[in-house]
């Protein structure tokens, strides 16, 4: 419980310096600018990671429903889809297969050499 | 409380009805392992013929649900957690890894871009398209901060999340590209959390790198994306 509030006041922290700097200097959204800050705390150790952990680990794999009422929009572009869904689609994919591909070759050629283990984060 | 046309109750129930879907599906999808059964992509369909019939215009409900999506902030400033544990483990060869992802980032916002401008000419579709290969929290407050059209991202985020999980790995295998790290990068880069969930099963080696590049790639397209799309605009005007 304790670790929890931990968490849930350094993210808000964090948060709130992000939209200091949002209104200050512009650039990135406020909450980018916040998960760096976030992210740059963890690393000063200003913030221990221990504590964050568990509640952040549930935050990120409980975050999918706040996507919702922005994904719904979709309601108002039927008319857009009806005319452009293939070429859409087809964008899509088009364009993801280049950058898996381009990744893929550029990883392999300087990359692969250097394999070393990572841990999954989420 | 902000809400002038409709009563809280009805708010509370709109949002009450979206979590419960959602939860539901996500539920299940954990239990069956399914990884086409994307609680996203079901609630959608689920809603959508919900407001319609009941009337509900996306105004009214984006406006009951506002509680979710001020959510979104705070749940984005989480990502901070994977993205320091990441960079942990890069610290050898962060500089060309961060080279390669960037050029990445660059030539898929341009051809997306330029594409959608050529065959669409909508800037707020193209936008929302330049950032599907991102984490969905940050495209969609990418897409915000440009004046796209998030819902369009949303979406487009899950069809590069499928389309690449799904056909990425055998196309790899197909052009010779075998190393984890050439999968785990290319596929985490193009299809993000979705191809990292699939990359995991099978190989964990390769779903770490595809965390690695799903982050750091969402983090250089933020600085990326507000410079380049203002050079690649006049080009279609």
């Amino acid at each position: 419980m304790k670790n929890i509030i931990y968490t849930i006041i350094a993210i808000s922290i964090c948060l709130t310096a992000g939209k200091l700097l949002n209104s200050a200097i512009a650039g990135l959204p406020a909450s980018l600018y916040g998960m760096l800050i976030y992210c740059f705390f963890l690393q000063l150790g200003w913030l221990t990671p221990d504590k964050v952990h568990k509640a952040n680990q549930w935050i990120i794999s409980h975050m999918g429903v706040c996507f919702i009422p922005a994904a719904v929009g979709v309601i108002n572009h039927f008319e857009l889809i009806k005319n452009y869904g293939y070429a859409i689609v087809v964008i899509i994919v088009f364009t993801t297969f280049v950058l898996i591909t381009f990744i893929g070759l550029l990883a392999e050629k300087y990359l692969s050499t250097k394999s070393e283990s990572v841990t999954k984060g989420y | 409380m902000l809400l002038e046309n409709i009563n809280v109750v009805d708010s509370l129930m709109l949002t009450l009805l979206t979590l419960v879907v959602y939860q539901s599906v996500a539920w299940v999808q954990q239990k069956w392992q399914l990884i086409w059964l994307n609680p996203m992509m079901i609630t959608i369909v689920a809603l959508i013929p919900y407001l319609l019939l009941n009337n509900i215009n996306y105004a009214s409900y984006r406006q009951s649900t506002q509680g979710l999506n001020a959510l979104l902030e705070p749940a984005t400033v989480a990502l901070g957690y994977p993205l320091y544990q990441q960079l942990k483990h890069i610290k050898r060869y962060w500089k060309q890894l961060i080279a390669i992802l960037a050029l990445g980032v660059v030539l898929v916002i341009t051809i997306s871009f330029s594409l959608t401008m050529l065959l669409i000419h909508q800037k707020e579709i193209a936008i929302a398209l330049s950032l599907k290969s991102v984490t969905t929290p940050i495209g969609i407050a990418l897409t915000e901060q440009l004046q796209g059209d998030s819902s369009i991202t949303a979406f487009s985020i899950m069809i590069a999340g499928f389309s690449g999980a799904l056909l990425g790995p055998s196309w790899l295998r197909f052009i010779n590209i075998k190393s984890d790290i050439a999968i785990g990068l290319s596929v985490g880069s193009g299809s993000h959390v979705i191809g990292s969930i699939i990359l995991s099963k099978n190989n964990p080696h390769q779903g770490a790198y595809s965390s690695v590049a799903l982050i750091i790639s969402a983090v250089l397209t933020a600085f990326i994306i507000p410079v380049l799309v203002p050079l690649l605009l006049p080009l279609f005007s």
